[in-house]
């Protein structure tokens, strides 16, 4: 039994009842129903609707290039009460200066034989390269380090969720627009192009599944180092050889059939109203014992990373573009189909299945 | 009728109450049924309540569902209609029809102008009599509902597009034991299943398609529900799998065709009491057909034909009580591959039997291919650290590498060590409950224990039947040979070195095979499975009496096997 479908249930036997009542009073039917309209959308657990739906329509259904050339998050509509963005200027990463709120780390580091906890995937391609940060510097193309994207083929400094949902994808699961981007991975000198990034969506550990809600469209993320910042645990970030069980805090001599790969774990908990925040972080924060903090009370899927390098044996001399190799980080801006968001964060999460494993593939 | 009648007593009974205490054929009706799915079943139609309308009278419009709605003229008309955000479950729209007619609507999301969920509203010529009467009708509306007057499932089947204009609208709105029943026609949906004991089939297996246009993940997915038949289709171009039965507890795929799929053509994670029959499997670059992750896993696959997919069977950790029978693997990179790994839970696999089935030609090298298939290729049959299965009165030939082999799995970063002999009839469930312990370095998964009888063997150039090593001591695997027909085997004389009953004469080390030498060979790579070269689809047998036969949830699952009976196949004329 789900969270979903008792939500059906109640929903019926409310509207059998509520029904009844209206013909016996002589009511207009119209005026319960608004009532039970808003008992019935409301999640159970969940903030008021208006928080957890995407942002305005206007801004979903908005053409693609609208708001090219706004202020940055315009077309967002301010996203629902946040202070504006890092202001235009600012100095590169400044926005990554540790600000104490939402830095932490998840419980554990996932691990273990995949297909053990509920999960659903999306493989996304490497897309292209630019010096633009959708996240830190929006509006300000060519500011940013160099960045590496990969779902959304068209992630640039001026992308908005709506410019993102029009974009083609290179994800393999063609309803997830989103963009995934980090800084580039540099080898002796030389920008390596990654292969793809792997997203495992997943609840928290120790998390109710049924508790946890989709991302909003729009949000956005920034899991990993923060500048100048120690390097992150290795339950927030780390490095593996392909799709192996490992989370070396440094990057490890990799066999020829098992790349590289990057591994970033977002938080899992959301404050239920900024899609972003001044630091970019402080509006999501990770889940301890299983729980969300009263401040960040809205669970959301745990997004781990694994992104994909070319990189096999010895003697590589690898950094990133934000600075030394324990600079890694990864950022999200989502920018899934929202209806299949919804359906999988419930058919998968909520009904604790397992939606794809990618044990199988490199 | 034949289910659900508490439920169609409870709608009606709502109509006549609030017919009851109405004041004329003006009704106002927003009903549901109560509890689970059954409230799905009333979504998706729209009825009109009361006879006609007269001009100036107003019509309301309530939508009484669980799902959003619209209301769009099927002519085009602009000038009246609701869109779906101001039509949530609850919501009214009235209007006012000026003119006398007959207006025809439908909701765009669950049907079209033509099919699926529409309505009319007939509006006389007579302006209505009276300003009471029209007060009345004003604050006693709601004329139409999208309350079934015709309830698509009360005879237990759903009709798609007849009666339901997509798949997954009627599967959405199907009750446990119902029948969504579809007719020939391309469908570009990905159906998710969620409802208990449903039946969903094609009235013709080969035209009633799904297609996901290379965008759609997966044809028909079952998520954790029990009971689930998919019967007599074909699902193509999805870039995950054909048909994913996931945490399924019974489940049924019967005469389905899967065809250029992304991932797997059938796949069974986690799940249990399963039966795959009747299923043609191309175009795959994992497996054609595919049981993991389950133990024990109760369930058989049979008359299945697996070709052009990097493996033609692939489980990984599965087995108990499950039977691969009477199927034919071909031309795919490898044959029938069940294997062990710590990277996927429930290891090892083991206790799978495979009788009956013909396998030839698996050295197919311009399919999509994952990189296991990659290493397995030129195989037949292939146990890669199984335990405990049986492979018997198989037909296997003209394979590069192996017929039958038996060899190990290595895993180099593993999650866990491989669970010792006395653990192996540990329950996937309990299995669960406990937390790995990552070894140091790689573990290599010896496959052990397998009975090789009776199956005929012929040029499989390497060996027909091969067991190998990777350091351990082959003579303590307790593998055992007898019965079959063949001309080589590495060791030699395995049926002497191993036989099934009695103790094994001669030295392991005379044909010792090099297993190793297989990790670093060259193979034509994987080719994109959207443009691999497949076989043109041909028509497959459908199941009998599809438009007639009644429900058949999956509740009866896995099907006796008189195993016993089967026969080695005979050799198909080229």
């Amino acid at each position: 039994m789900t969270g979903g479908r008792r939500v059906r249930g109640r929903t019926a036997a409310a509207l059998v009842a509520v029904t009844l009542a209206a013909c016996a009073q002589g009511a207009e039917a119209g005026h319960n129903h608004t009532a039970i309209d808003e008992s019935l959308s409301a999640p159970i657990g969940a903030p008021p609707d208006a928080s957890l739906d995407a942002p305005p329509d206007a801004s979903i259904g908005a053409p693609p290039d609208a708001s090219i050339g706004a202020p940055p998050d315009a077309s967002l509509g301010a996203p629902l009460g946040a202070p504006p963005d890092a202001p235009l200027g600012a100095p590169p990463d400044a926005s990554l200066v540790a600000s104490g709120a939402g830095v932490g780390e998840p419980d554990v580091a996932f691990g273990g034989p995949q297909g053990n906890i509920p999960q659903f995937i999306a493989e996304c391609a490497f897309s292209h390269s630019n010096r633009d940060d959708p996240i830190v510097f929006p509006g300000q193309p060519g500011v940013a380090h160099l960045h590496a994207f990969f779902g959304a083929v068209q992630a640039d400094a001026v992308s908005t969720a709506a410019s993102l949902l029009a974009s083609d994808t290179l994800c393999d699961q063609q309803l997830d627009h989103s963009s995934y981007w980090a800084p580039a991975l540099i080898d002796h000198g030389e920008v390596i192009q990654p292969d793809k990034v792997t997203a495992y969506y997943r609840p928290g550990p120790g998390v109710e599944p049924t508790t946890v809600m989709p991302y909003p469209l729009g949000l956005k993320m920034i899991a990993g180092a923060v500048h100048d910042g120690p390097r992150p645990s290795t339950n927030v970030a780390s490095w593996t050889c392909g799709v192996s069980p490992r989370n070396d805090p440094t990057p490890p001599d990799c066999p020829p059939d098992k790349g590289l790969r990057m591994i970033v774990t977002f938080p899992d908990c959301w404050d239920g109203t900024n899609l972003d925040s001044p630091d970019h972080r402080s509006h999501v924060i990770y889940s301890a014992g299983g729980n969300c903090p009263s401040t960040h009370s809205v669970a959301v899927p745990q997004l781990t990373t694994t992104l994909a390098y070319p990189i096999t044996g010895t003697g590589h001399e690898l950094s990133l573009s934000s600075g030394g190799i324990d600079t890694l980080h990864v950022d999200f801006f989502n920018a899934w189909d929202v209806n299949k968001l919804r359906t999988e964060v419930e058919s998968c999460l909520h009904r604790e299945v397992v939606c794809g494993v990618t044990s199988t593939k490199t | 009728m034949r289910r659900l009648p508490t439920m169609v007593a409870v709608v009606f009974g709502l109509v006549a109450t609030a017919t009851a205490c109405s004041d004329d054929k003006v009704v106002t009706v927003v009903g549901e049924a109560p509890v689970g799915a059954s409230v799905a079943a009333l979504d998706n139609v729209f009825q009109t309540l009361g006879a006609s309308f007269r001009v100036g009278e107003e019509v309301i419009f309530a939508n009484g569902g669980r799902n959003d709605h619209n209301i769009l003229p099927s002519n085009g008309d602009t000038s009246w209609g609701v869109a779906k955000d101001d039509f949530t479950p609850g919501d009214e729209y009235r209007h006012t029809f000026t003119e006398p007619g007959t207006y025809e609507f439908y909701c765009s999301i669950h049907g079209t102008d033509k099919v699926g969920m529409i309505g009319t509203v007939t509006v006389e010529g007579e302006p209505s009599g009276t300003a009471t009467t029209q007060a009345a009708s004003a604050t006693q509306p709601a004329v139409v509902v999208t309350q079934p007057a015709v309830d698509p499932g009360v005879d237990g089947i759903l009709d798609v597009p007849g009666e339901v204009a997509t798949i997954q609208a009627a599967v959405d709105a199907a009750k446990p034991g119902d029948l969504v029943l579809i007719a020939p026609g391309i469908y570009h949906e990905a159906v998710n299943v969620t409802t208990d004991n449903l039946t969903i089939r094609g009235v013709d297996r080969n035209k009633v398609v799904l297609d996901g246009e290379f965008k759609l993940d997966n044809g028909v997915r079952v998520l954790g529900a029990k009971g689930v038949a998919v019967e007599n289709l074909t699902a193509m171009n999805y870039t995950a799998n054909g048909f994913f039965f996931t945490k399924a507890v019974g489940y049924r795929g019967s005469y389905l065709t899967a065809y250029r799929n992304g991932d797997y053509g059938v796949y069974g994670f986690d799940s249990v009491k399963g039966q795959i029959e009747h299923v043609y499997a191309a175009g795959s670059p994992d497996a054609g057909v595919y049981i993991g992750g389950c133990y024990p896993c109760d369930a058989v696959i049979d008359d299945v034909i697996s070709e052009h997919n990097g493996l033609g069977y692939s489980g990984t950790n599965s087995g108990g009580n499950l039977l691969i029978v009477n199927s034919t693997f071909r031309n795919n990179r490898a044959g029938i591959v069940p294997n062990s790994g710590s990277y996927e839970p429930c290891y090892p696999e083991r206790e799978t039997t495979i009788v009956g089935n013909l396998v030839y030609s698996n050295n197919q090298g311009d399919t999509a291919a994952i990189d296991v298939a990659l290493l397995a290729m030129g195989n037949g049959i292939l146990s890669a650290g199984g335990v405990r299965n049986v492979i018997d009165r198989n037909l296997v030939y003209d394979h590069d590498k192996s017929g039958i082999g038996l060899v190990p799995f290595l895993e180099e970063d593993p999650n866990d060590s491989a669970p010792p002999v006395d653990t192996w009839d540990t329950p996937c469930d309990t299995f669960r409950e406990q937390t790995p312990v990552k070894p140091d370095g790689a573990v290599l998964w010896d496959s052990q224990q397998t009975t090789v009888t009776g199956n005929v063997l012929s040029d499989n150039r390497v060996a027909d039947l091969l067991v190998a090593s990777a350091g351990a001591d082959p003579s303590t695997f307790g593998h055992c040979f007898a019965d079959n027909t063949f001309s080589t085997s590495f060791p030699l004389k395995l049926e002497v070195l191993a036989p099934c009953g009695g103790t094994g004469t001669g030295s392991w080390k005379d044909g010792e095979y090099d297993i190793l030498g297989w990790l670093g060979e060259e193979h034509p790579p994987s080719v994109d499975y959207k443009t691999a070269k497949l076989p043109e689809l041909a028509d497959q047998p459908n199941m009998p009496d599809a438009a007639t036969a009644a429900a058949h949830p999956a509740t009866d699952v896995p099907f006796a096997v008189d195993l016993a009976a089967i026969k080695v196949p005979t050799k198909p004329a080229v």
